[in-house]
Order: structure tokens, then C-alpha cells, then sequence
């Protein structure tokens, strides 16, 4: 899929998740990187989807550290499923214990990105996600 | 003190530091290379002090050492708030405990007071920090993580099961407002129900609105102006009630750990203190009243004299708000007395065990500012709440720090350095400089209802994030000198996965053997009491004791004053 467009991007704190320095920069670097992103705020999945459904993205990003990414994570995932937007990227940050990972791979979470994650490559999986089809 | 008396009581006679102008000069463009001078004035602190390559008695010629600096327990308590210092009594050591359920923690506590712990930091999972019961189905995934599960006064029974309340020091980090009406409310109900008066009770509780409005983020927040009134509703409380308990700790940490420098984490909580105080002395009380239990929480970063430098700038400020400003009669009042955390935000997960080296030169700085309790943060910091391990070396720490270093016997070790004393004064400045600021905006809870606040805080972290993706900012072994090999070191992480089933059974047989009609009645007070100019306190205490849990109390709040919506965008 070649983008002809802005790569769209939502943002958000998963639940009842605190601290919003992380998501929010990265917002904002995919915003000066060219994106479409659109932050919400904390939300839960099904909010998160409806958003997603809405605003035709491509990209979903999904911020957590105090530690509902098992649960709420691949939720997302199923709940793009059943409106069938499988296509659509759920990218997950924030403090995840590195042996959790691979399951959250598992459960359709494109890629996790940990604490010193550099912009570039956050912004590079992004951008390269959205070309593989 | 006359213009005269304070040109003859200087620290430096006007002739020597003439004198070192001069020489200072001479050096400069002598003594130093082409590429140094160059380089003066492109150095700074982390929060943009300029830093000069060499500091003498000229940078500090106005210091009049009996009314700037003085002794230790006497005005302007800059170099320290008691007199003996750790003499008298070393820092508390207060490690934070907090995972899965009450149970388990009150396992934790135990682990660290019989390992030498002279005071307790409990700590609570989101749900419990934001407001809501472990069954609630927003609660979902969070339970028992990062801290424990409290539902109800029974959760606080058992946190604190066969430990004497009345003989330590208990910290309770509720962030909000509305969880401070609440569970220290439990905590005062269990101690009573095992006969200590609540008067000889001793903690903390961290109440702060700039944690529910700006710091954290959550789906559900309470207007401003609602959590501030909540705020010195339990002050006021807590003052006339448990004397001995400091009913609010003004939050600079966890606002430096959202992304703030070190003169912002500073100017907030002290407008935040004023504008309290204010609100208080318009209910009645004096300012000896309350200021005598008003306590702050710092954030000690990775720049090491800038941070030393802060304490004991800010203990000056405080002094003289409250005594000038305010005009308080009592000494105790116009002591700042703070507990310091050091920087989490400072801690990668790449080579996780340089944490260790970076939080002790951290908390060394935090005894250097003279601090009264420290927490020493964990190298696992960036992967979970500590394990058992990771604690351990944390409490180490500090023990080390206290003994073997030799650091606390003498007040105030580092004063006299022209550097120290130069940033002390500079930021002593600053901070007054930054409070005037908000005060002209109209106070603290108008900055926040306009968003500036939130904007600060995003700019902020904004260049910060540029200055480590460019590299400006150096973090060894993630952006410098990165081993090739450099990954990510797996560390056990704690989990409690049965912590949502154990509370939840624990909630369906409360809500099974309570009295439901005093459930009932004593919600509905509390009800009516939102919207009436009484102090919310004793309704929330008569409810607790009834069994009511805490996300029903909290969901009487959301109902009746309203949500907020969080103001930023991108």
C-alpha cells in the first residue's frame, strides 16, 4: 500500500493509565514527522476504536506503564477486528515488561516500543508498517 | 538592617573583592586559552542558570552571611530547618511499598521495618489512586499493579495488620484531593478501632489538586477549583483533628517527573502553598493554624549543585512568605520540611544496574539539601514497582549514605562554595520571580483551569526530548558510549494476578454483611454536603465507617460536581 496521503495516527492513554509526557511527545514528533495524529487522551478500547473507525486511521498507538497493556492491548486489536480493520497498525509504549512482548505480539500488537525508544525508529516502524500489506 | 550596617556586615570586604575583579580579569585573558573564552557563557544548568568557568567571593559580594544564610534552625533556615540537623535525627528512610493486595504489602512493609525502615511510603494501583473499586469494570488490567488494591477500611485493617499505627510514621500517597478525604480517613478510622488516639497519630498524605488536574491523566478528572476546594477541605480537617499528621505535601516531584525544570517545580508548589493558605485564613484558621503541617516533596534530578542548591533556596523562600507575607508568629510555621524522592524519570532500561550509581548520587544531593525523609528509587524503575531485590539495594543506599560517607555529620557540608552559594542565590530569585508570575495570572488554580500550565509542562518536554534525540543531552550507555551489545536486561517483574479476584470476593462479602441502609443515608449526606460550604471530611469519615467503599464515594463526587476535560491538543 502506497501512502497518498498523510499517515494517520491515533493516540492514546490506555484506561486508567497515568502520566502523559510520553504520549504526548510522541504525538508530537509524528506530527513534525509529517503525520495526521490525533490524541485523545486517556480512553478505553472501545472508545478507542470508535475514534479510530471515525478517523479513517491507519495507525493506532497505544500508551501504558501501569501495566493493563496484557488486558487492554490485544482488546483493541479484536475489537478492529469485528469492525474489520484489521489493516489498521496498534503500536503499544510505555513501561512493558520485555517477557510480555512476544505475547502481545502474539495477540496482533504490531510492535512495542520501551522506555529510550529514539523517535526515528518509533517514526520509521510507523511509516514502514503502513507499506506492508 | 540599615543600608549602612549592611555595606559593613558583608561577608567580603568592598576593597578584596575589588581586588578579585581585577585579578579575575587578568586571569581570564590570560590564563585561559582562545577556545575557553569562547565557550563562557555557553554553559548552563538545567534550568538555564548560566554557568561560569570558575566562581569566586565577587559572585557572591552582596551575601550578608547572618541575614542570607545564618545558622541552621534559625532564619532564613537556608542551611538547614533544625539546628542539630542529622545530628539530632537522620533523614527518615521511607522506601515506598505497594503491590497486589493489601496482604501482600503489609508483607512489604514488614520486610523493610524489620530491615531498618523508620517510616512507611504506601503506595496504591491507578484504580485505587483515580477513584475506583477493583470490580469496577474500568478498572480492568490495573488492579494491584504498581501499588496496592484499597477498597475499603478493611484493606487498610489488613495493609497494617499487627503493626502498631501509633508507633510509625506512615506516608499515604494519595495523589488526589478526593482519595486524601478518603483513606487517611481510613487509616484514622482502623487506629481508632484498635484504641490509639488519632491524636498521636504520625504520617502524611499527599493531596494535591496539580496531581489530579495537570500531572496525571485520566479518563474522569474533577474541575480545579472542585479539587482545590477537597484539597484545604482536608487540610483544614487534619490540622484541627491529627495534629501530629501532615495533611498535604505540596507535589514537585511527580510535576518535575511529568517534565518541569527546577525553578517550575518549585514556583508551583509554592503558589499552590499560598494560595492555600490563603484559602484557609479566608475559613477562619490562622496561619499558624496550618502552616506548621504543610510539607513539600522534591524531585532531586541528575544536576547535581543546581539540585543542592534548590533545597535550600526554596526553604529560604518559603521562610520568608510565610513570615513577611503572611506574618507568622510561630517558628515552626515558617520551616519548609520536605520529603525527596530521586528522579525516576532519569532511569533507562538500557544497563538498568547504572541506576544504582545515579540514584545514590542523587540521594547524596538530597542530604546535601538537607532533605527529611528520602526515598531512593530502584534501577528497575523503568520496568516495574521495585522487586524485593531492587528495594534492598535502594534501602542499602541510603543506609551507606548515612553511615559510611560521613555526609551527616556537619550541617550544610557544601555551604561556602562560591558555586553553591552563587545558585542558591540565582534560584533563590528565580523561584520568586516564577510564583510572582502565577500570582499575576490570579493564582494557581486559574493557571490551570487556562491550560497554561499543561502548555509549560509540554514545551518543556518538548526541548528536553530534542536535546537527547540530537544528542545534546548525553545518557550513558543510551545515547553515549552505547555498548554495541546494549539491550535490554530482563528483570523479574512482581505480579499479583489473583489480587483482582481476592478483591473482588473481599468487596461482595462487604457489600453482603454491611448495613446497606446506612450505606445508604450516609451517601446521601454526603450528597447534599457537595453542594453546601461545608468541610467534606467528617461526611467522608462517617461513610468509610459504614462500609462505604471508596469508588462509591468517589462516584458521589463525579456525579455532583462534574467532570473536567483535560486541555491540551496536538
Amino acid at each position: 500500500m502506497v501512502m497518498d496521503r498523510k499517515i494517520r495516527v491515533i493516540m492514546a492513554k490506555l484506561g486508567l493509565d497515568i502520566h502523559w509526557r510520553g504520549v504526548y511527545l510522541v504525538s508530537q514528533f509524528l506530527r513534525d514527522a509529517g503525520m495526521e495524529v490525533i490524541y485523545l487522551g486517556n480512553k478505553f478500547p472501545e472508545q478507542i476504536v470508535e475514534a479510530a473507525v471515525e478517523e479513517d486511521a491507519d495507525v493506532v498507538g497505544l500508551s501504558t506503564l501501569g501495566g493493563n497493556h496484557l488486558t487492554l492491548g490485544p482488546k483493541v486489536v479484536e475489537l478492529l477486528k469485528e469492525k474489520g480493520l484489521e489493516n489498521v497498525r496498534v503500536f503499544m509504549g510505555g513501561v512493558i515488561p520485555p517477557k510480555h512482548i512476544p505475547v502481545l505480539k502474539e495477540k496482533g500488537i504490531y510492535e512495542v516500543y520501551g522506555p529510550d525508544t529514539p523517535m526515528e525508529v518509533i517514526i520509521n516502524g510507523i511509516r514502514e508498517s503502513v507499506q506492508v500489506n | 538592617m540599615s543600608e549602612e550596617t549592611k555595606q559593613t556586615t558583608r561577608l567580603f570586604n568592598k576593597e578584596h573583592i575589588k581586588l578579585i575583579k581585577e585579578s579575575y580579569e587578568n586571569w581570564f585573558n590570560t590564563c585561559l586559552r582562545d577556545v575557553d573564552r569562547e565557550m563562557e557563557g555557553k554553559y548552563f544548568t538545567h534550568s538555564g542558570i548560566p554557568i561560569k568557568l570558575i566562581y569566586t567571593p565577587a559572585d557572591i559580594e552582596n551575601v550578608n552571611y547572618l541575614e542570607d544564610q545564618g545558622f541552621s534552625g534559625q532564619p532564613p533556615f537556608l542551611r538547614g530547618v533544625y539546628a542539630n540537623m542529622y545530628r539530632g535525627r537522620l533523614f527518615t528512610v521511607r522506601q515506598l511499598a505497594g503491590l497486589g493486595a493489601p496482604e501482600d504489602c503489609n508483607k512489604r512493609v514488614k520486610y523493610l521495618l524489620k530491615h531498618g525502615a523508620t517510616g512507611v511510603n504506601i503506595l496504591f494501583d491507578l484504580p485505587t489512586i483515580r477513584g475506583y473499586n477493583s470490580d469496577d469494570p474500568e478498572a480492568e488490567g490495573n488492579v494491584g499493579h504498581c501499588g496496592a488494591a484499597v477498597d475499603s477500611i478493611w484493606d487498610i485493617d489488613a495493609y497494617f495488620a499487627d503493626i502498631d499505627l501509633g508507633s510509625i510514621s506512615t506516608s499515604i500517597v494519595t495523589h488526589l484531593p478526593s482519595t486524601s478525604l478518603i483513606i487517611p480517613g481510613m487509616y484514622f478510622s482502623v487506629a481508632e478501632q484498635r484504641g490509639t488516639p488519632i491524636k498521636q497519630l504520625a504520617g502524611t498524605c499527599q493531596n494535591d489538586f496539580i496531581m489530579e488536574t495537570c500531572v496525571g491523566s485520566a479518563p474522569e478528572i474533577l474541575p480545579p477549583s472542585v479539587s482545590f476546594r477537597m484539597q484545604c477541605d482536608v487540610v483544614e480537617w487534619i490540622c484541627k483533628n491529627v495534629p501530629r499528621w501532615n495533611p498535604i505535601s505540596f507535589n514537585g516531584y511527580n510535576l518535575r517527573e511529568a517534565g518541569t525544570d527546577a525553578v517550575t517545580e518549585v514556583g508551583i508548589a509554592i503558589a499552590n502553598a499560598i494560595q492555600t493558605a490563603e484559602e484557609l485564613i479566608k475559613r477562619g484558621m490562622s496561619i499558624d493554624e496550618f502552616a506548621p503541617r504543610m510539607s513539600f516533596f522534591w524531585d532531586l534530578h541528575n544536576d547535581f549543585f543546581e539540585e543542592i542548591a534548590k533545597c535550600r533556596a526554596s526553604r529560604k523562600v518559603w521562610y520568608k512568605i510565610v513570615k513577611e507575607r503572611f506574618g507568622a508568629k510561630n517558628q515552626r510555621s515558617m520551616l519548609m520540611r520536605y520529603h525527596v524522592q530521586t528522579a525516576g524519570v532519569t532511569l533507562p532500561a538500557t544497563e538498568p544496574l547504572n541506576n544504582i550509581a545515579r540514584s545514590a548520587i542523587q540521594g547524596l544531593a538530597a542530604v546535601f539539601g538537607g532533605c527529611q525523609s528520602l526515598h531512593i528509587d530502584s534501577y528497575d524503575e523503568a520496568y516495574s514497582a521495585p522487586t524485593e531485590e531492587a528495594a534492598l539495594v535502594s534501602l542499602r543506599t541510603q543506609q551507606i549514605i548515612q553511615t559510611e560517607t560521613g555526609v551527616v555529620n556537619t550541617v550544610d557540608p557544601l555551604a561556602g562554595s562560591y558555586y553553591l552559594e552563587y545558585l542558591t542565590e540565582e534560584m533563590t530569585e528565580r523561584i520568586f520571580d516564577y510564583v510572582k508570575k502565577i500570582e499575576d495570572m490570579g493564582g494557581l488554580v486559574a493557571a490551570v483551569e487556562s491550560g497554561w500550565l499543561h502548555r509549560e509542562i509540554s514545551n518543556y518536554n518538548n526541548e528536553y526530548q530534542k536535546k537527547i534525540e540530537t544528542g545534546e543531552m548525553k545518557i550513558v550507555g543510551v545515547n553515549f558510549m552505547r555498548a554495541e551489545d546494549a539491550s535490554v536486561t530482563p528483570i523479574e517483574v512482581f505480579e499479583y494476578p489473583e489480587t483482582y479476584s481476592r478483591q473482588k470476593a473481599k468487596l461482595d462479602r462487604l457489600r453482603k454483611e454491611r448495613n446497606n441502609q446506612k450505606v445508604k443515608e450516609s451517601m446521601k449526606i454526603l450528597r447534599e454536603k457537595c453542594h453546601s460550604n461545608e468541610n467534606l471530611y467528617p461526611y467522608c469519615i462517617d461513610a468509610v465507617k459504614n462500609l462505604v467503599t471508596l469508588g462509591e464515594i468517589e462516584e458521589v463526587f463525579r456525579e455532583e460536581f462534574g467532570l473536567w476535560s483535560f486541555p491540551l491538543i496536538t
